[in-house]
């Protein structure tokens, strides 16, 4: 058994933020504890990971209320893949804010708050029920807007208000849509979800309804994600949260509703299937996905352009950024909706998708943090203030230009593999006919030179651009710039050692499709 | 006849809601969302049928299983209702701050005043 271990990160997490409570008279204990937290996180992950890899699917029942009765938490390889990817950005986040935020921002509730917003991210991750998907949703959020408030300056309050109506109007539309699900399904437990919705007849479940609150929680997911038509709050509210929350934002936060996303509806909707079609125009196929893919692929479309057209226009580093993270989430959407509306290559596709997740999530939290270490030193991140830095700090401008160049997807860095695995898995779709794959192909070309265009007008304008005088007076915390160097060497790491990322993708991939093998795992006493 | 009723209420509630939400004035806005995740609230309520007896085991098995009102739903209404709570709370401070940091509670205004920096 010792299944036990699942609920680890949870709990670290959870003690973390419980301990910098008391611990606030003394500010270097508090600070100490907070990374300490951060690291045994990461060790805590590690060693589920190492679990996970014996076998396969690690469940624990809540009191030992076995599912779908009582509260599951499953782990598996497309949770640990995130958790992962959160438990790295969440360390390199709060190392960076001990010397980032100023002693009194940390004392009075920083730590806390920070750490809970990682208890709701990994609850979002290793739940197995939809409700709790739904708390676990809502913790993650309430500490979330209290840290976009969190300099509480005129533009900081305005921002803070579009995120938490926007969310708050989200919940109250998750709330109403698993309402839905569980009074046509019958079960909010995901497993059991998913074995209902495989045989609607044996359960008297009327798939059309489901549908429709499928697309319901879908539309609080892209609103998670910040995908076109739902990313209007993006840019304003990464420009007011501190540098090391956006990195967790932009980095982790984001992923949350990509996981989502690819756990129901590519594990457990799918088992749901239409009698008579969709009878939709323009949708073939019966399937839920098939209704799914070319929604999918009309907002992953829409968030490449928007994204990489307003990250042009921007005459800030932190706008070019926020807009870039909608235009980069975009091209984690795009293998998604090949995955959903061609079978084939599904498990390359949502491997693909993981694997650009992972890439934006490390690249974009370096760049915010190095964009949290210029505007600390030079007070601004306005291209005409921060002309020259290229010159004046050239370990933290290589850092940053690292960090681009991955982004636009040149070998060795890790964005090289993940844009190569979306063309690849692109360019697979087009020529196993799959409609659309010439076009999806041509978006990523398009959103590739988008990526070339905007990095280099930031770096001409803001690094190599005329010497301002707020750049020759500077002063660079060495700390925080051994951080960013740090995350930028490592993605150079995940570039050339690149198979085993690969391999943990393929595997997360492979996870997300084995319904069965999930069905089995988690509901391993009612058959 | 109760749930006809009901999702007259609800529709009614929810609609309010919207009309709350697309006001300039932000307190409304904020009654506004907490209107909508009521009625949400109530709505998760329904899902769990209306006609039932009290969800109460007496001594031994009940006479008709069928006939008893899903306590679930209740459960997770209590969660949600505790969330709702929180956020309310929060909202209203947030209102309260953007008035002492921007001297208004008009949307529009602070849309005119408040752009980009």
């Amino acid at each position: 058994m010792a299944a036990q271990i699942v609920i680890a990160p949870l709990l670290i997490a959870l003690l973390t933020a419980i301990a910098t409570l008391p611990l606030r008279r003394f500010p270097r204990a508090q600070r100490a504890a907070s990374v300490l937290g951060a690291l045994a996180y990461l060790g805590a992950v590690a060693l589920l990971a190492g679990r996970v890899v014996d076998e396969s699917i690690l469940v624990y029942q809540l009191s030992a209320w076995p599912s779908p009765f009582g509260i599951t938490l499953v782990a598996d390889a497309l949770s640990l893949f995130m958790l992962g990817l959160t438990a790295i950005v969440s360390l390199a986040s709060v190392a960076f804010s001990v010397r980032f935020m100023s002693g009194f921002a940390q004392r009075i509730s920083y730590h806390t708050l920070y750490h809970l917003m990682v208890v709701g991210i990994t609850g979002s991750f290793l739940t197995g029920d939809i409700f709790n998907l739904f708390v676990w949703f809502e913790v993650m959020l309430l500490s979330s807007y209290v840290l976009v408030a969190f300099y509480s300056g005129p533009e900081h309050t305005r921002a803070a208000l579009t995120y938490t109506v926007l969310n708050l109007l989200g919940s109250a539309l998750m709330l109403l849509a698993i309402g839905g699900l569980y009074a046509t399904v019958g079960t909010l437990n995901m497993a059991d979800m998913a074995r209902r919705l495989a045989n609607p007849a044996q359960f008297g479940v009327d798939p059309v309804p489901v549908l429709g609150l499928t697309v319901l929680l879908f539309c609080v997911f892209a609103l998670k994600a910040g995908i076109v038509p739902f990313q209007f709050w993006v840019p304003a509210a990464y420009r007011a949260a501190p540098a090391p929350v956006t990195a967790m934002l932009a980095g982790v936060v984001k992923k949350v509703g990509i996981y989502a996303i690819i756990r129901l509806y590519f594990t457990v909707f799918a088992a749901a299937t239409l009698p008579a079609g969709l009878g939709l125009p323009g949708f073939v196929g019966n399937d839920f996905l098939s209704f799914f893919g070319p929604i999918l692929f009309v907002m992953a479309a829409g968030s490449i352009l928007l994204g990489g057209i307003g990250a042009v226009s921007r005459d800030g580093l932190d706008g070019v950024l926020a807009y870039s993270s909608i235009g980069q989430i975009g091209f984690v959407i795009l293998p998604l909706a090949v995955a959903a509306t061609v079978p084939e290559v599904r498990a390359l596709a949502i491997a693909a998708a993981l694997v650009y997740a992972l890439n934006h999530g490390l690249t974009k939290s370096m760049l915010f943090l190095a964009s949290g270490t210029v505007k600390e030193a030079v007070g601004s991140v306005r291209f005409e203030r921060i002309g020259g830095l290229a010159k004046r700090t050239p370990v933290l401008s290589i850092g940053f230009f690292l960090g681009a160049v991955s982004l636009i997807g040149i070998p060795p860095l890790s964005g090289f593999f993940g844009k190569l695995l979306v063309f690849r898995t692109t360019a697979h779709a087009g020529a196993l006919g799959g409609r659309g794959g010439a076009v999806a192909l041509g978006l990523s070309l398009i959103g590739a030179i988008l990526t070339i265009a905007y990095f280099s007008r930031a770096w001409n304008r803001g690094f190599w651009g005329t010497e301002s005088e707020g750049v020759r007076t500077a002063t660079y915390a060495p700390s925080l710039v051994v951080i960013v160097v740090g995350l930028a060497g490592l993605l150079l790491l995940v570039g050339v050692g690149f198979d085993p990322v690969l391999r943990a993708a393929e595997a997360a991939a492979d996870i997300a499709l084995d319904r069965q093998a999930y069905v089995d795992a988690v509901l391993e006493g009612l058959q | 006849m109760t749930q006809f009723v009901l999702a007259g209420v609800l529709g009614l509630l929810f609609a309010f809601g919207t009309f709350l939400v697309l006001r300039r004035d932000i307190v409304r806005v904020v009654w506004g969302v907490t209107i909508i995740s009521q009625a949400a609230n109530v709505y998760l309520v329904t899902m769990g049928g209306l006609a039932g007896s009290v969800p109460i085991l007496g001594h031994g098995p009940p006479d008709n299983p069928a006939t008893i009102t899903d306590p679930l739903v209740q459960a997770l209404v209590l969660t949600a209702i505790v969330i709702s709570f929180g956020t309310t709370a929060f909202a209203l401070v947030l209102t309260y701050r953007i008035h002492e940091e921007h001297g208004t509670i008009d949307l529009r205004e602070l849309g005119e005043t408040g752009g980009e920096h």
